[in-house]
C-alpha cells in the first residue's frame, strides 16, 4: 500500500493493471489484489447490438442472455442454478450498442467450482431449444409489456437515443423490436455466435484476490474460441439535426416523462472531455443536488423528484447513482433527462411538463451563452476531486473500467487515475470554449410520454406562457424569474411534432 | 503499470469464510454509548482513506399510526437535507467534500448515509448530530419539497409491481401500519404540504437519541473516533416516544382479491402469508427465512418445474425477509399465459403441503445455509457495504450484536425446524391472494 502524494486525506492501494496482447491470441486485463477475499470477472466481448442483422435486431442481446442463463454442454441450467446457489453467486451479460460483457464475482473459498461454470457458459454453450423458448418469452414480455408500461422514465430516454441515431447502427434499443426478436430462431442465435464470439474478439479481465497465475490460465482457456475476425462496423455518424424534433408518445398516466438532446462528438479520452465532465455535472450532475438543473427544478420548485444531464450513455440511471460502466460508445449524446412532471390540478399537466422543460433548456441556454465562472468551476472541481472516487468502489467496477480504458484506447494509468489531474487542469476559459465547442441550445430531440398528446402539441405550437402555481407562498424573485421560464421559446412547427400510441412503440 | 484509486476492504481477513463457530462478522468493532441512549459502533473495515458514515433511526412507514399521514416517514427524510441554523445549506457542504450521501425509507427504518475521505470524520459528525438536533426549515420550503415526493409517488407506485405491493398490503392487513406502503396512499401524498406543524411533532418525537444507531464504517480509528462521538452527541436530549403501534389480529380466514393494473401486464400472482416478526434466535422465524428459499428459492423444485422446466412463469419470487413487527411470507410468480394462473396457484400449494408434510432433504438445506453465509461475506466489500450489513441487527435489535447470534441460531436450524415453521405459518387462514391481471380498459 502506498500513500500518493498530493491527494491529502485519501490512501490509495498500488494495484498493478496489465494489459497484454498478442497476434494469434486475445488480450488479458488483470488487476490482482491479493488482500480481497473476492475474485471478479469481466469478459468482454467485442460485438453490440450494432452488429445485429436488419430484421433481427435484439440478436446480440438474446444472444448473450442465452449463454448467461442456458445450459452448457457440461450442464443443464438448473444443474448451474443448484451449483451457484450455495456459493450465493452468479453471472450475468449485459449488451450494449459495441460491447457484450459477462460479468461474475465469487468469494475465493468457491472460485474452482465457480470458474468452470463461468468458463463453460461462454465457451460451451448448449443452445438448447427450452432454454431459448424461455428467454425469448421474457424478452417479448419486456419488449410488449415492460417496456411500455413499468417505467416511463426509462422508455423515454430509449426513444431519444432512437431518435437521434436514425438510420445509424446504434438506432435500435439493445433488446430490439417487438417484431425482429419474435423472428429470431436458435439457428439466429447459434450463427451469430460463431460468427462474432471469437479468440481475438475477446478481452478476459480478472481482478481481485486470485492465486498467481490464475488469470493466465483464463486467458488460455479463452484461446479456445475460433480465429478470425470481427467485420469493422463504421463508427455511427448521427444525421445533422436543425432545428428542434418532438416526438409525443400517447399514454394514459398522470404523469410526464420527458428527454431531451442531441448527439455529441466528444469521447472518453478527447482532449476536451474533464472540461465537459465538469460542466456537465455542475449543470446537472446525475442524482446530486449539487447541479443548476436539480437547483431549479427540484429544489427551488418541488416540480418533480430530480433533473439530471450526461455526457456519456447512461442507462438504468434510476437504479444507481454511480456512472455506468461497460457502456463504452464511440458517439455519446449530450442529454437532459427530467424525472417524471405529476399534475398537481385537474389541468395542469402540460403546463407543469412545457414549464420543466422550458427551465432545462433555459438553464442550458445560459450555460452555452455565459459559462461557468471562476467560483463555479473551483466548487464543482472540489466535488469531483473527491467524489469520483466511488466510481471504482469494488475490484468488479475497477475491472469494468479498466476493460472501458482498453476500449476507448486510453494509455497511461486510464480512466479513474487521470480524474484528479485533469481536472486540475482545468481553467474557466478552457472549459468555456470547450462547452461552446460541444454543446448548443437550438437544435434538439425531445421526447414526451404523456396523456392528451394532442393536446401538448397544441400547447407546444401556441408558444404561449405555461405558468405554474405553488402550494406556498413564493419569494418574488423567484416569481419573476417563473415568469420568464413560462414564456421561454420553443420555435417548433406542427411538421416537428410527431404523435404515437404507446403500442406502436418499437413495435418493429 | 496503473494507479487505481480504490476503496479495497485490505482488511478482511484470509482466513474469511464461512465458519459462523468463530464468529462470521470479519471485522472488530467498538462501541460507544452514551447516557442519553445514544449507541454508535465504529466498525474498522480497512477501506483506506474511506469512511462510510450511516445513521439509522428505527422509525419507518411502520410508525405512522395516525389516519392520513401514510408516508410521512419518508417524507420527512426528504425535510432532512433542508439545513440548520448553523449550517443552512448542507447539499453545499457535503458537496465540498465529495461525499457521496443519500437516504432511504422502509417500514421499519429511515437511513440516512456518506460516503467520504476519512480526513472529513470530525466535520461530519458536527453537521450530521446537528441536523439530527437542530433541523429548521420554513414552511413555503417543507409544501415545496412535498411536491418532489409527489414526483417520487408516481415514478415508483405507479409502476407494475408498485401498484401490487399496495393491494397486497391493503388486503393483507386490517389494523397494522405495514398496510401501507413506504410510499404513502396518493391521497395522503397530495395532502402533505398541509402538514407542516405534524413534521416538527414528529421530529420531536422520533429523532432523538434512544432511537437512532450510528454505524462508521472504514478507515478511522476508534479512539479517536469515540471521543468525538462524545463530544458531538453528548448535548442531545432524550425523549423518543415509541408509537402505539396496534397489532395485527389473527386473520381468521383466507382471502382472495384480483385488482387490474392499469396498462399491460402479464398476470401476477402473490400469496401472502402472516408470517413471525424477525428474531436472532427464535429457530422457528430464522427457520421460517430458510423455509421460503429452500421451497420457493432459484435452487427450488418449484422454480426447477414452473420457470425452468414447463415455463409457466416467467419469474418466481420468495419474500420470507422478516422484520421488527409480523410481517408478510410472500411468494410471487409472473404467469406466462393466463389462463394458466389457477395451475400455478395449485402448484405453490401442492409445494406448501410438501413441505408441512415432510422436512427437506439435507443437502438443499445445507445449501442453502451456506448461501445465506457466502451471501452475507460477499456484501461485505466497500465501507458503505460493510455498515450496510448491519442495518437489519440494528433496526431490528438497536445494535449489530445479533449478527452473531442470528448465524449460530442458523447453523442450528434442522430440517424439523423448517417443516414446523411450514406447518405454523404457511397456514389457510393467515393467506392473501391478490392476482393482478392487466386492466380491461386499456
Amino acid at each position: 500500500m502506498n500513500r500518493r502524494a498530493g491527494l491529502p486525506g485519501l490512501m490509495l492501494v498500488m494495484g498493478t493493471t496489465t494489459l497484454a496482447a498478442q497476434a494469434s491470441a486475445g488480450r488479458l486485463i488483470t488487476l490482482p489484489e491479493a488482500g480481497s477475499p473476492f475474485v471478479a470477472f469481466n469478459v468482454w466481448v467485442q460485438v453490440g447490438s450494432q452488429y445485429d442483422p436488419k430484421g433481427k435486431e435484439g440478436l446480440a442481446a438474446l444472444t448473450a442472455a442465452l449463454l448467461a442463463d442456458g445450459s452448457t454442454t457440461e450442464h443443464r441450467y438448473d444443474a448451474i442454478l443448484t451449483q451457484l446457489y450455495p456459493m450465493a453467486a452468479g453471472y450475468g451479460a449485459s449488451v450494449d450498442k459495441e460491447m457484450t460483457v459477462f460479468t461474475g464475482r465469487v468469494h475465493r473459498d468457491n472460485l474452482d467450482a465457480y470458474y468452470g461454470l463461468f468458463r463453460n457458459a461462454v465457451l460451451r454453450p448448449a443452445f438448447d431449444q427450452e432454454d431459448f423458448a424461455r428467454i425469448k418469452t421474457r424478452t417479448l414480455n419486456f419488449l410488449e409489456r415492460g417496456r411500455r408500461f413499468a417505467r416511463d422514465e426509462e422508455l423515454a430516454k430509449e426513444l431519444l437515443f432512437w431518435m437521434a441515431y436514425r438510420g445509424t447502427p446504434y438506432e435500435h434499443p439493445e433488446e430490439g423490436y417487438v417484431e425482429s426478436v419474435r423472428s429470431i430462431t436458435l439457428d439466429d442465435v447459434r450463427a451469430f455466435y460463431r460468427a462474432h464470439y471469437l479468440r481475438t474478439a475477446v478481452v478476459v479481465g480478472v481482478g481481485g484476490g486470485h492465486p498467481d497465475g490464475f488469470a493466465e490460465r483464463v486467458r488460455r482457456d479463452f484461446d479456445a474460441l475460433p480465429a478470425g475476425t470481427l467485420p469493422v462496423v463504421a463508427p455511427p455518424r448521427p444525421a445533422p439535426l436543425e432545428g428542434i424534433k418532438v416526438l409525443i408518445v400517447e399514454k394514459p398516466t398522470d404523469a410526464t416523462a420527458i428527454s431531451l438532446g442531441f448527439p455529441f462528438g466528444l469521447v472518453r479520452g478527447q482532449p476536451d472531455f474533464f472540461a465537459l465532465m465538469a460542466a456537465n455535472a455542475w449543470f446537472g450532475e446525475h442524482r446530486s443536488s449539487v447541479s443548476r438543473l436539480y437547483q431549479i427544478i427540484r429544489e427551488t420548485r418541488g416540480m418533480n423528484y430530480g433533473d439530471y444531464s450526461y455526457i456519456e450513455a447512461f442507462p438504468l440511471g434510476y437504479t444507481t447513482q454511480q456512472p455506468p460502466v461497460n457502456v463504452a460508445r464511440r458517439s455519446h449524446l449530450f442529454e437532459i433527462w427530467i424525472r417524471p412532471i405529476a399534475r398537481t390540478g385537474p389541468d395542469d399537466l402540460h403546463d407543469r411538463a412545457l414549464f420543466a422543460t422550458r427551465a432545462a433548456w433555459r438553464e442550458l441556454t445560459t450555460l452555452v451563452d455565459s459559462g461557468m465562472t471562476d467560483t463555479t468551476l473551483a466548487g464543482i472541481t472540489q466535488y469531483l476531486h473527491n467524489f469520483s472516487v466511488t466510481y471504482g468502489s469494488t475490484v468488479s467496477r475497477r475491472l469494468a473500467y479498466a476493460v472501458d480504458d482498453a476500449f476507448y484506447g486510453l494509455r497511461g494509468e486510464g480512466f479513474l487515475p487521470g480524474i484528479r489531474p485533469g481536472l486540475a487542469a482545468l481553467t474557466a476559459p478552457s472549459v468555456n470554449a470547450a462547452i461552446r465547442r460541444h454543446l448548443q441550445h437550438r437544435n434538439m430531440y425531445v421526447v414526451f410520454i404523456t396523456q392528451d398528446a394532442e393536446g401538448l402539441k397544441r400547447k407546444l405550437l401556441s408558444g404561449g406562457p405555461t405558468a405554474i402555481r405553488y402550494a406556498g407562498e413564493k419569494p418574488g424573485s423567484l416569481l419573476a424569474e417563473d415568469a420568464e421560464i413560462a414564456r421561454f421559446p420553443i420555435p417548433v412547427t406542427a411538421d416537428d411534432i410527431t404523435i404515437v400510441g404507446i403500442n406502436e412503440v418499437f413495435e418493429r | 503499470m496503473r494507479l487505481l484509486l480504490t476503496m479495497l476492504l485490505s482488511g478482511l481477513p484470509a482466513a474469511a469464510g464461512a465458519q459462523a463457530t468463530e464468529g462470521i462478522f470479519p471485522f472488530p468493532y467498538h462501541t460507544v454509548r452514551l447516557d442519553n441512549g445514544f449507541t454508535a459502533y465504529v466498525i474498522r473495515a480497512g477501506a483506506p482513506g474511506q469512511i462510510a458514515f450511516v445513521s439509522m433511526v428505527r422509525t419507518g412507514s411502520r410508525d405512522e399510526v395516525e389516519p392520513g399521514k401514510s408516508g410521512f416517514a419518508h417524507f420527512f427524510e426528504h425535510m432532512m437535507f433542508r439545513g440548520t441554523e448553523r449550517y443552512p445549506n448542507y447539499d453545499g457542504i457535503t458537496a465540498a467534500m465529495g461525499a457521496a450521501r443519500n437516504a432511504f425509507t422502509s417500514s421499519d427504518m429511515t437511513v440516512y448515509y456518506l460516503v467520504a475521505a476519512s480526513e472529513y470524520l470530525e466535520q461530519i459528525l458536527d453537521l450530521e448530530s446537528d441536523r439530527f438536533r437542530n433541523l429548521r426549515y420554513a414552511e413555503p420550503d417543507f409544501r415545496t419539497e412535498a411536491g418532489a415526493v409527489l414526483g417520487e409517488y408516481q415514478q415508483s407506485a405507479t409502476t407494475p409491481f408498485g401498484f401490487l405491493n399496495e393491494k397486497v398490503r391493503e388486503t393483507a392487513y386490517d389494523q397494522h401500519t405495514y398496510r401501507h406502503t413506504t410510499i404513502g396512499f396518493e391521497a395522503d401524498v397530495r395532502a402533505m404540504p398541509e402538514g407542516y406543524d405534524y413534521s416538527l411533532t414528529f421530529y420531536r418525537r422520533f429523532y432523538r437519541p434512544e432511537n437512532v444507531v450510528l454505524v462508521i464504517a472504514g478507515d478511522v480509528d476508534p479512539e479517536r473516533a469515540e471521543a468525538l462521538i462524545r463530544r458531538y452527541y453528548r448535548p442531545w436530549e432524550p425523549g423518543y416516544s415509541a408509537p402505539d403501534v396496534p397489532a395485527e389480529p389473527a386473520q381468521a380466514a383466507a382471502r382472495a382479491r384480483t385488482v387490474e393494473y392499469p396498462g399491460r401486464t402479464l398476470p401476477v400472482l402473490s400469496l401472502n402469508w402472516k408470517g413471525p416478526a424477525w428474531s436472532a434466535r427464535d429457530r422457528l422465524a430464522v427457520a421460517t427465512e430458510v423455509l421460503g428459499r429452500v421451497a420457493f428459492g432459484s435452487n427450488s423444485d418449484l422454480y426447477r418445474r414452473l420457470v425452468i422446466r414447463d415455463r409457466l412463469v416467467q419469474s418466481l419470487s420468495a419474500g420470507f425477509g422478516l422484520q421488527r413487527d409480523p410481517a408478510l411470507l410472500s411468494v410471487t410468480a409472473t404467469v406466462t399465459d393466463p389462463a394458466q394462473v389457477d395451475a400455478v396457484a395449485t402448484a405453490v400449494h401442492e409445494t406448501v403441503q410438501r413441505f408441512q408434510a415432510e422436512p427437506p432433504d439435507a443437502q438443499p438445506l445445507a445449501d442453502t445455509k451456506r448461501a445465506l453465509k457466502y451471501g452475507f461475506l460477499m456484501g461485505l466489500e466497500t465501507a458503505q457495504s460493510v455498515a450496510f450489513a448491519m442495518i437489519p441487527f440494528v433496526v431490528n435489535t438497536g445494535g449489530v450484536e445479533a449478527v452473531e447470534d442470528y448465524y449460530r441460531t442458523l447453523d442450528a436450524v434442522t430440517a424439523d425446524d423448517v417443516r414446523a415453521a411450514a406447518r405454523r405459518y404457511l397456514v389457510d387462514p393467515g393467506l392473501t391472494v391478490v392476482t393482478m391481471v392487466q386492466g380491461g380498459a386499456r
